[in-house]
Order: structure tokens, then C-alpha cells, then sequence
């Protein structure tokens, strides 16, 4: 399949496969979901190399009568391997009795959104240039230092589509495409070992691979020679981009979802028009922006994406739905449907059902310099950067959390003095958006499907 | 299949390549879900496709797909050929091997099982659930949120390669677990879960302590108990780590620092440690594709995904490492016996250095023998997972445990995490109880890359450690 004509052609095989399904039972109600994505891959790490090359297929269906719903799936999107799933499906349906209260049927049909922009180049995107891209990530990191000593650089291209049909006259689907690279690097000094990583990630244009590697390569140099902090105590913390993304994406990116929401699982089920955070902090989720990597024409389920206002000014604006939850909760879809995830998502998605995710948090920008947020601290704060350890291993229900942040600095004064061994920091993350005292001017985009700034919080306890 | 499969390696080794796997895996995957009295998810996954890695001076192509037709199959052998000449024309460390004796399976590679669940409806596993799901509803008014969840995957799994092996067996895992969300009156929500998962047929759930009352009463009564535990204080202490949490840091913590692909790149802190006392003599990490099911439990694993048959690797020997957990080329570079380590999560990725059943070997004490060792600190059960870096830093999630004072247990404490280095830990293992426990499962599995869910077994005994870093609330 092309990249130009792959939409009509999934459109084609899943109206075929709906028309199969009904043929089968008229009394069920049916949505055949269809899934298409040619990945190329190549990664080198200390001079060992491995590519990949593929083309992921898949199909799922769901079968309905009344409330009971069955889900089957299987790899490949050839007419037997849907109509497997649709026998598999109504085979659930027909043969038990259990029930799921909320279901109320599939999604309505609505007039999509739009894709996002892609740039073709990145459909000439092979192998000898990911390899090529790794390779000048790799040199450029080890000419920095000499103990920048462990690196691997990875790049990839991938195109797909997917359609959706259902008994209610969804027929939609939606083209995307993107590719990125990645470097990592490990710099050694005796028997201290310190890692970092940089990227660039893109729809709209082939990835940028100049500068990567230096950054990575100086990051992880100058974690070396750590200090113990030796501190047990509630202190300010300093939370650079990437922790701050995972910061949100791991609290409210989860509890503002529907599934929680409906089941009571979430601590904001009541507190819609409510003061939840700072009243400079405001999120939206934008399944309609043109770069963002999370942005189609409709969701997995085919209702269309569009923009989804979470916190306005501190308030608690909305949660976020597919037409499952959303029907449950007693409201319109958001259009956030997905199926595999959302920030990390599946390689194979037509194997989950439709769950919610959000498309891409957009986090408003402060009004301080990050170099404003580290002046104005006078006693001692800790700042961190890269991917906490445990960030994700975390109570959506409470909201509190312990991470370890091994990529930390001490800050005194106003000036970040120097490397710190990695720390542990706990508290409350819903507690912790009320005791926000710095949003970061710079605004970066990451991989995660999350724009933000830096964030400063008082609060939390900081173990050395 | 065979005999496509052979046609692709065939195919493969005419484009060039100097050698050559061919894998297909005609796999079926049950999911049911309720939660609360909803029936969330009841799900049937297929997964059917061929999976080809080709190796050109010891450098791997790899390509993959989903429809078994032969031109389709022939397409990837070829794909996988020119990524493997790409790849070699780049590549400054190579990792080649030399073919070796053919491998063919025999029926016996297959676990069998009473009650295999391709022969029991889909009612017989309903029911299972919701039986769990009512007795843990038993446990109080405070109960949010209960989840009962049933799973199984199982299949035939076929490989051919370059040796002339003809590899055939059938994968089985089966997992009932049961999640509840309580809270207490001052509005925090606390949690309290218990499950059954591994290579087992459905009789298991029979078994007095593995019927779905005995899960779902364990799950509810461990929820209702959390309503008035304590915040763990923060800080170094000694600790008890039950058996499950004993497997996460056998697993998370150690073992993918000694899985061969770190070592060949000097990623792991491992490399060029053979030989070198890493811990006390209690310290003992084993993995292994063959285990004892039914005394120890775990998961069956005859061969790995290059049709390496898999073996018992003694990794750390009583505190002196000894082996890598290898693929057929990095056994090859570092002159160490084969593992049968290299595993795909499924057929749509090549095969790495993976662990099969990793866990702390038992020790000799009693528990109660155990809790005096300890005196006074933190008795640490279950969890809900954890991260590591390549330096050997983790955190873990204990889901529960208890504040032991001179070897008596005072009170229950909330979940907390766990954090510090494996390789300063393992110096500090006191000694291990002599029960061996392994747990396994289809719900959650090891991530390494982007390949996520792997099926794998960890365990251990009850261990007693000088001194692991706990989190939770500073000055509580």
C-alpha cells in the first residue's frame, strides 16, 4: 500500500468487513477498526548495529447486543483474518451472559477533524540514512569528552493509517506519520557511571540530528563527581522539562481521564469548577494540533479530535472521553479515544480495546526565565532533569509519589553549585500544582505528547 | 509451516545471508475484565505471523509479517538480508557465531496440563472472576473499586534456522488476579491485590490456597488492613523483602545488568566482572527456562527465540558473578556456554537477551528465624513494579508491609517505595529463608526497549538486607 492511497484503501477493506459482520447477525451492532504501520528502525550501540523493517497489521472488532459487547482481534487486515475477528466477536457475544452496564453503543457518526501535516521526505527515509544519522549522533558525543564513554544512537521513520467502521455509519480514518532519533549517553569515571539523553522528534519535517550528541555527551559529563547531599527535608525542587512533562502526564494526564472518572478512582471526580492548581497554571489537550504527534481526523473509534480545555487559570475545566465513558458519565465524546495507550504507545494497538488518552497537553507558559526560577531561591533547593526513576509507578487514586531523580544538582543561592547522587523526592502530586511557585517562560514539545514548561514546587520531602 | 519456514531460510541464505531464523507464532490471547459489576473487557487476540532475522558477519536484519503466504514470507527473508548487509557495512563490533548440532523438539517440550483452557468455555473463566470479585466484596463498606482480571495466551511456536533445527513447541500462560481500592475516612485511597499466574492449566485455581475465594479474599482483607497502616518513614533501614519483591530485584535490579547485550558494549557495570565478589554469600541469582513448576512455580520455557535450548544459569554464586545470560553471539564473543536467553515479545520484533525465570536462590532460614535476623526495620511485601538505570539504581514499589521492632511486628504500613544501588545492596544480604517461591503471569511483564509485554518468572526467598533506602514522608 502507498501512503497516498492507504486511507481509502483501509475505508475499503473495513466497509467490506462491516457489511460481512452484519450479514452474519443483523441484530448485533458492529465496529471493524483496522490498523496499518510501516516502521524502519536502525540503531547502533558501541559499534553493534541492528535494523528492522516492517509493516505492522492488524485488525480488531466488537460485536454488541444490548450490552453485551465481546472484543476480538488479529494480526493482519486480509478479509480472513477480519472475519475472524468478527466470528471470534460475536462468538463472545452469543455464547455468555455477563453485561456491561455502561455500554451504550458505538460511537455516532460526526464530521471528522483534520490530520496532521506530514512531510513526505519522510516517506524516502531508509536505513543507510538512520544508520548515518546514529553514526554522526555517536561521533559528535564522543569528540566532547573523553569519559562520555557508552553511546548509542537510534533513529526511525514510520507512515501508517487507520480506519474505522461501524453499524452506525462511522466510516472514517486517518493518516500520520513521523520520525526521530534518539542518543544516549554514559559517561564513566572510575566506577561512577552517569547517563543522559537527547532527542528530536517530527511530523512536519525530517528529524534534526546536529547537536544531539553534544548535549547528551556534556549532560552526562557534568553529573560527574556527585556529591551526597546529605539532607533529609521538605525543600523547593526544580523540575526541568522533561521531569515536569512526566510530572503531569503521570498525574493529571491519568486522573482526568475517563476511566477513572467514572469509576470513582479519581481524587477530581467532584471538583470540576474548582481550584486545583495555581491560577497561572492553565492545560488544554489539542488533538487538532497541526505538529502535534497525537493529532487525526478522528480518534480510533472515528469521532473527530479537537481541542479540550483540562484547567483554565487553576480551575478544573473538563475531563477527557471517549464515547464509552463519556456516555457513562453522561456527555458528549472529546474525541480521545485510542487503543494501546497514549504517552508510550503499542506497537501492535488494534490488540486493546478503545481506551482514553489524551492527544497532546499543552501546558501555558510562565512568565519567568528558568534562570529567573533558579535566582530566586535563597536557602537550597534540588534540580532535576531526565526521566525520574518510579515517575510512573505511581497512585493515580492518592496522587502521592516517590521518585528518584538521578540527574540532580544542587542549587544554593541562587546558583546551581554542582552534581548531586541521586535523591529521592516524595509528596503529593495534586498537593504539589497548588504549591507551584515557578512556570518556566520556554516551552518545549517531547515525544510524549505533552508541551510544557519548567516548574518549581515548595514541598515536597527531598531524601539524600 | 515448517516447510515454508525452511523455504525462507533457504531463500534468505540465497540473498546472502550467513545465517538464518525463521520464527512463526500462531498464538491466542484471552483477556476477561470486570470491574466493580462491569464487565469492561472481553477480549480474543490472534496473533499469527513470521518473523525473520538474517545474519551477515555476524550482523542481524530483521523483518517480520503478519500474513503467512509464501511471497509475503519470501519478501521479508529478503528485507532482512539487505539490513543485515547494511547494518554490517557499519558495524565495528560483530558478533558472528558458528552453526552448531541441529536442534529438533519433542513432544515433551510441552508443559502438560490437566486442564488446558483452549478446552474450557469462556463461562468457566467468567466465573472465575466473579467469584474472586465477591469474596473480596466481603471485605467492608470502604471498598471503592474492586477489579478481578483473567487472562491466558497459548499457541504453538515454530522455528526453523541455518543449523537445520525444526523447533515446535506450545506456550501457556494463565493468570487470575484481583485488585481492590479501599478508603480510609480521611479520604486517602489505599489498595490490596493478590493473584495466581504461570505455566499452569486451569486446575490450578482448584488448589486450596489459588481458588478465586482464597485470591479475592487475600486481596480484600490486605485492602481493609491497609485502612489503618501507616505512612513507612523515610530513611535507611533494615529490611525483610518477601518473595515476590525478592524476584522484582533479582529481575529489574541484576538481571538485566547481566543480560550479554550491556556487556558486549560495556553498558553494564557487569562488564568485565566475571570472577568478582559483587555480595555476601547469600547472595545467589539463578535464571532458568526449566523450572519445577509445580513445587516453585513460574514459567515453561524450553527454548528461547533462536532456538537456543534453554538451561540453568547460575548468574551470581554466592556473591561471586559467574555468568551472562547470552544470545548465540555474545556467547560466542565472550567464550561463555550458550543460555537460551534471546527472546522476542512477539513476532513483529527480533529476539535480545532476555531473562527466562531469574531468582535469589533459598537460604536457610525460618521466617521466624528471618524476622530476628532483621530486629528492627521494615518488612517490605509485593509490588507494583519499579525502574532501574544502567548503573544499577532502582526504585521499587512495595505494595504493603510492616514495622518490625526486635524481630516482632508492630503495625501495617502503606505502600513505599524502595530505591538504592543493586550492586551496593547485594553486599549487604544477611541471608534468605529456605522457601522458594516464583510468580509469573500474563497481566504486566518486562519491558526492555520497545518490547513490552515479555512474559518472564521472578522470585526468591524472604531476604534480610543491612540498610535499603525507603521513601514516603520526611520527619513521619
Amino acid at each position: 500500500m502507498e501512503y497516498d492511497s492507504l486511507k481509502d484503501e483501509l475505508l475499503s477493506i473495513a466497509d467490506t468487513s462491516l457489511k460481512y459482520a452484519t450479514s452474519l447477525d443483523s441484530s448485533a451492532e458492529f465496529e471493524v477498526f483496522l490498523f496499518f504501520n510501516s516502521e524502519t528502525h536502525a540503531e547502533i550501540s558501541q559499534g553493534v548495529v541492528k535494523a528492522k523493517d516492517g509493516i505492522t497489521l492488524g485488525n480488531a472488532v466488537r460485536a454488541a447486543k444490548g450490552k453485551r459487547v465481546g472484543f476480538a482481534c488479529a494480526s493482519g487486515i486480509a478479509i480472513e483474518r477480519v472475519k475472524l475477528s468478527v466470528t471470534e466477536a460475536l462468538g463472545i457475544v452469543n455464547s455468555i451472559k455477563v453485561e456491561d452496564e455502561r455500554f451504550q453503543g458505538f460511537s455516532d457518526p460526526s464530521p471528522p477533524g483534520k490530520d496532521g501535516v506530514f512531510a513526505e521526505e519522510i516517506l524516502e527515509i531508509d536505513t543507510d540514512f538512520l544508520l548515518k544519522s546514529s553514526e554522526a549522533m555517536i561521533a559528535e558525543a564522543k569528540s566532547v569528552d573523553e569519559r562520555a564513554k557508552i553511546i548509542s544512537g537510534e533513529a526511525s521513520a514510520s507512515w501508517g493509517g487507520y480506519a474505522v467502521a461501524n453499524s452506525r455509519g462511522v466510516l472514517q480514518g486517518s493518516v500520520f506519520g513521523d520520525n526521530g532519533c534518539v542518543v544516549q549517553v554514559q559517561a564513566i569515571e572510575g566506577e561512577e557511571r552517569r547517563g543522559a539523553f537527547e532527542f528530536d522528534v517530527a511530523r512536519d519535517r525530517v528529524y534534526k540530528a546536529d547537536g544531539l550528541g553534544r548535549m547528551a555527551a556534556e549532560e552526562a559529563v557534568s553529573l560527574l563527581g556527585a556529591k551526597k547531599l546529605d539532607i533529609t527535608s521538605k525543600m523547593r525542587t526544580l523540575w526541568t522539562h522533561i521531569p515536569a512533562a512526566l510530572y503531569v502526564l503521570s498525574s493529571l494526564g491519568q486522573s482526568v481521564l475517563g476511566q477513572p472518572v467514572v469509576e470513582g478512582r479519581s481524587p477530581l471526580n467532584d471538583k470540576i469548577g474548582e481550584a486545583i492548581a495555581k491560577s497561572d497554571l492553565t492545560i488544554v489537550d489539542n488533538g487538532q494540533k497541526p505538529i502535534g504527534l497525537g493529532t487525526h481526523a478522528v480518534d480510533q473509534e472515528g469521532h473527530p479530535q479537537r481541542k479540550n480545555p483540562i484547567i483554565e487559570k487553576g480551575v478544573l475545566k473538563g475531563f477527557l472521553f471517549n464515547t464509552y465513558y463519556a456516555r457513562a458519565f453522561g456527555v458528549e465524546s472529546t474525541g480521545n479515544c485510542a487503543r494501546g495507550g497514549g504517552a508510550f504507545q503499542s506497537s501492535n494497538p488494534y490488540e486493546s480495546s478503545p481506551g482514553v488518552v489524551t492527544k497532546w497537553l499543552e501546558i501555558s507558559a510562565g512568565t519567568k526565565s528558568e534562570e529567573d526560577i533558579i535566582s530566586e531561591v535563597d536557602d537550597k533547593a534540588v534540580l532535576i532533569k531526565g526521566f525520574p526513576l518510579g515517575i510512573f509507578h505511581t497512585n493515580v487514586s492518592t496522587g502521592e509519589f516517590s521518585i528518584v531523580a538521578g540527574e540532580a544538582f544542587l542549587v544554593e543561592k541562587g546558583e546551581v553549585k554542582y552534581p548531586i547522587q541521586p535523591v529521592s523526592i516524595a509528596g503529593n502530586f495534586y498537593e504539589g500544582f497548588k504549591n507551584l511557585t515557578g512556570i518556566s517562560s520556554e516551552l518545549r514539545p517531547l515525544p510524549w505528547g505533552i508541551e510544557n514548561p519548567m516548574f518549581a514546587f515548595d514541598g515536597f520531602s527531598v531524601t539524600g | 509451516m515448517f516447510d515454508k519456514l525452511q523455504q525462507s531460510v533457504d531463500a534468505a541464505e540465497k540473498f546472502g545471508a550467513d545465517f538464518v531464523e525463521a520464527r512463526y507464532d500462531d498464538l491466542t490471547l484471552r483477556t476477561l475484565q470486570r470491574t466493580d459489576d462491569i464487565w469492561k473487557d472481553i477480549q480474543i487476540k490472534s496473533r499469527m505471523g513470521v518473523a525473520i532475522t538474517s545474519y551477515v558477519e555476524g550482523v542481524s536484519g530483521f523483518s517480520f509479517s503478519a500474513s503467512s503466504d509464501t511471497k509475503d514470507i519470501l519478501i521479508a527473508a529478503e528485507k532482512s538480508v539487505k539490513m543485515a548487509k547494511a547494518s554490517a557495512a557499519v558495524a565495528s563490533l560483530k558478533l558472528p557465531f558458528e552453526g552448531r548440532d541441529p536442534v529438533t523438539s519433542k513432544k515433551s517440550d510441552t508443559k502438560s496440563v490437566k486442564k488446558h483452557p483452549r478446552d474450557f468455555d469462556l463461562a468457566y473463566k467468567t466465573d472465575l472472576v466473579n467469584r474472586s470479585v465477591e469474596t473480596a466484596r466481603e471485605f467492608g463498606d470502604s471498598i471503592r473499586n474492586i477489579r478481578g482480571l483473567y487472562g491466558e495466551l497459548y499457541g504453538p511456536k515454530y522455528l526453523v534456522n541455518s543449523d537445520g533445527s525444526r523447533i515446535e513447541w506450545n506456550f501457556l500462560v494463565t493468570d487470575l488476579r484481583c485488585l481492590v481500592t479501599s478508603m480510609t475516612p480521611s479520604g486517602d485511597m489505599v489498595n490490596g491485590s493478590e493473584g495466581k499466574g504461570g505455566t499452569y492449566g486451569l486446575e490450578i485455581f482448584d488448589a486450596k490456597d489459588t481458588t478465586p475465594e482464597s485470591i479475592g479474599e487475600a486481596a480484600g482483607s490486605r485492602a481493609k488492613e491497609q485502612l489503618k497502616a501507616k505512612a513507612c518513614p523515610a530513611g535507611k533501614f533494615r529490611a525483610m523483602i518477601e518473595n515476590r519483591l525478592t524476584g522484582v530485584l533479582a529481575h529489574e535490579s541484576f538481571g538485566h545488568l547481566s543480560e550479554a547485550d550491556f556487556i558486549v558494549t560495556g553498558g553494564s557495570p557487569l562488564t568485565d566482572k566475571i570472577g568478582v565478589g559483587l555480595g555476601t554469600e547469600h547472595a545467589t541469582i539463578i535464571d532458568g527456562g526449566k523450572i519445577d513448576i509445580e513445587k516453585y512455580g513460574g514459567l515453561w520455557l524450553p527454548y528461547d527465540d533462536q532456538g537456543t535450548p534453554t538451561s540453568k544459569t547460575t548468574v551470581l554464586d554466592n556473591g561471586t558473578l559467574r555468568h551472562y545470560l547470552h544470545d548465540r553471539g555474545t556467547a560466542t564473543k565472550l567464550g561463555q556456554d550458550p543460555t537460551g536467553n534471546s527472546r522476542a515479545v512477539n513476532f513483529v520484533f527480533p529476539p535480545i537477551c532476555r531473562m527466562t525465570n531469574t531468582y535469589f536462590a533459598p537460604g536457610d532460614l525460618t521466617e521466624d528465624e528471618a524476622l530476628e535476623l532483621l530486629g528492627t526495620g521494615v518488612y517490605a511485601i509485593q509490588s507494583s513494579g519499579g525502574q532501574v538505570q544502567g548503573d544499577g539504581s532502582f526504585l521499587f514499589k512495595a505494595i504493603r508491609g510492616y514495622w518490625v521492632d526486635k524481630g516482632e511486628m508492630q503495625y501495617p504500613i502503606r505502600e513505599v517505595s524502595l530505591s538504592g544501588n543493586i550492586l551496593e545492596l547485594l553486599s549487604k544480604v544477611e541471608g534468605g529463608t529456605k522457601e522458594l517461591k516464583i510468580s509469573s503471569g500474563y497481566f504486566g511483564g518486562c519491558g526492555k526497549g520497545d518490547q513490552y509485554p515479555l512474559p518472564t518468572g521472578l522470585g526468591g526467598p524472604k531476604l534480610v538486607i543491612d540498610g535499603v533506602t525507603f521513601g514516603g514522608e520526611a520527619g513521619a
